[in-house]
């Protein structure tokens, strides 16, 4: 792989650059503050473009919904055991796939993509029998197992890219001084590959946040989950509070980061600074 | 890249739990789609493909498949489009991260979440609506056109823009990143202009990971159910919304029905797959061999 010496020369052109800038505020971040600004609101008559008032009464009247801290709380258990399936999974086929050439390579590499071409909706409606025969559904385990389904094949993406960049150079130094395979893992590739590790674990959960197809018909409605609280509120419920639950959609994510990252913090030592290149 | 010899069984035990998994639910699952799909009950004059005859009938079937086709088409070319040009220019001109940062936003939450901020934004009495109405280009809501819940199936394709554009600059700033400039400069020095340079040095580079992204995205949008479900209409419906209330209705007695519509948007799916990955075959074989 060539890395390129330098950016090619630009000749200044200011109004395109800054229109670039104002599309990405307009476009992507423009409805995040509408967003904000309508849970805040109380009574946003049409055509203002900022509301009357502020209040609280949407956020409060959300907070009296009943089925909210235990949604949340199996919301994020199902996020993190799937995040943390995904690793588990994920990380050793990523290395077998970028580290080695071997008979049948290029069948288990179309396995692997086949999640993302193959309807993850088929897929589900296919097990359903299974997982009723083996008491799956109905469970929080057998929502976590089909959450798995539409993750993985980015997991092992991400990891197969990262042993891509990294090479196997560090493994043998390793081995050459004697440290066992575990080792190995726990001091060279922990560290090295912690950016791919944020990065697999943030898109695992945000995938599994989104679904509700998947959980509604393996949790057969008993696993509630915040999205199949959320879908019955989008037809029904007032503009403001759903305002504050979009909002509760975004915060999650972040606060899964803000999480996993003290995690880590906490249980890895040594050298982590060192960046993959 | 290690070459190892056949007794070697260590890239066969790192792949192998994930390739389980693969196998017991993704193929498995979609082979019993396959089969429950199927008439196999042997009874006089009727034929094994009685579903999909049945699924042809259907009032809403044929207008439904149409609308996924359009709509997963028009959202998977727009963001690509988009997404590139953005990539190209973030590139060139905006280095700084936070401008990066800002425009994967969209990836952190949920697709119907983003629905919703297409009914505050883009709905008849939404923002945009208003901000019309303050600039008396219109005078009541009713004026502003049905761009959500609507039958083309506008708002769908605008939401898929806002989450899927992330994406596709998520899969191409790496390629700019790798790209050699010097071809630029040979691209420049022989007089070519922007467009010679992107067609000669990007884009050779960029087609083989915007073939993939545009798969990954088609064959999601096709059969995705949150937003179709939240922002479509009740006719026409999307294949994937049509799927799953047969599916999940109490009486089972649709459920085949399902199972063959499923079966029959995988199919179109792996077509599209194999159709595009063909076209590109014999040029990133070149690309391979030239790096």
């Amino acid at each position: 792989m060539f890395v390129s010496p330098a950016r090619p020369e630009q000749q200044e052109k200011p109004i395109l650059t800054n229109g670039i800038k104002i599309f990405v505020l307009l476009f992507f971040c423009l409805p995040f503050a509408i967003l904000l600004l309508q849970s805040f609101s109380a009574g946003w008559q049409w055509p203002r473009l900022l509301p009357g008032t502020f209040s609280w009464r949407a956020w409060q009247s959300l907070s009296r919904e009943p089925r909210m801290i235990p949604a949340i709380s199996i919301t994020l258990l199902i996020g993190l055991a799937v995040s943390l399936i995904n690793l588990i999974l994920g990380i050793p086929a990523g290395k077998g796939l970028a580290h080695y050439r071997f008979r049948g390579k290029s069948l288990v590499e179309a396995v692997f993509l086949l999640p993302l071409l193959i309807p993850t909706l088929a897929v589900v409606m296919g097990i359903h029998i299974f997982m009723i025969r083996v008491g799956l559904t109905n469970t929080v385990w057998g929502v976590i197992l089909v959450h798995v389904i539409p993750t993985l094949p980015y997991t092992i993406r991400i990891f197969r890219h990262a042993f891509e960049n990294l090479g196997s150079k560090w493994e043998e130094q390793a081995a050459t001084l004697g440290a066992s395979q575990l080792t190995i893992y726990r001091t060279v590739w922990l560290p090295l590959l912690i950016p791919s590790i944020h990065s697999a674990l943030m898109l695992s959960f945000v995938i599994s946040l989104s679904q509700y197809a998947l959980t509604a018909i393996i949790g057969g409605g008993n696993v509630v989950t915040l999205a199949m609280v959320y879908f019955p509120y989008f037809q029904s419920s007032n503009r403001s509070v759903l305002a504050c639950f979009t909002v509760i959609f975004a915060l999650l994510p972040l606060s899964f980061y803000l999480l996993m990252y003290s995690l880590y913090k906490l249980f890895i030592r040594g050298p982590g600074h060192y960046r993959g290149c | 890249m290690r070459s190892l010899g056949l007794n070697n069984h260590k890239p066969y035990l790192l792949v192998l739990p994930a390739l389980i998994f693969f196998s017991l639910f993704v193929l498995y699952g979609i082979g019993t789609v396959f089969a429950e799909s199927l008439n196999l009950s042997l009874n006089t004059g009727s034929s094994i493909v009685k579903y999909y005859i049945e699924l042809a009938e259907k009032p809403g079937f044929w207008s439904g498949l149409i609308l996924s086709l359009q709509v997963s088409a028009a959202a998977t070319l727009l963001s690509i489009i988009i997404g590139v040009y953005l990539a190209r220019q973030f590139y060139r001109r905006v280095p700084d991260s936070i401008w990066h940062a800002l425009a994967w936003l969209p990836m952190l939450i949920p697709h119907f979440a983003a629905g919703y901020l297409a009914v505050l934004l883009l709905s008849q009495s939404g923002w945009f609506s208003g901000l019309l109405a303050q600039v008396t280009l219109i005078q009541e809501t009713s004026r502003f056109p049905v761009l959500v819940n609507d039958k083309n199936g506008l708002g769908i394709i605008v939401t898929y823009l806002w989450k899927e554009i992330p994406f596709v600059l998520l899969m191409s700033m790496p390629v700019y990143r790798r790209m050699d400039w010097r071809y630029e400069d040979v691209v420049r020095t022989l007089g070519g202009g922007q467009w010679q340079v992107f067609k000669t040095v990007e884009w050779p580079a960029l087609l083989p990971v915007l073939v993939e992204t545009g798969i990954i995205l088609f064959a999601f949008i096709f059969s995705a159910f949150e937003l179709p479900y939240l922002l479509g209409v009740t006719y026409p419906k999307m294949i994937s919304v049509m799927a799953y209330q047969w599916f999940y209705e109490g009486s089972w007695s649709n459920r085949p029905l399902a199972m063959a519509l499923m079966t029959v948007s995988t199919v179109m799916v792996l077509i599209v797959a194999v159709v595009l990955l063909g076209l590109i075959q014999g040029k990133r074989y070149r690309m391979m061999r030239g790096r």
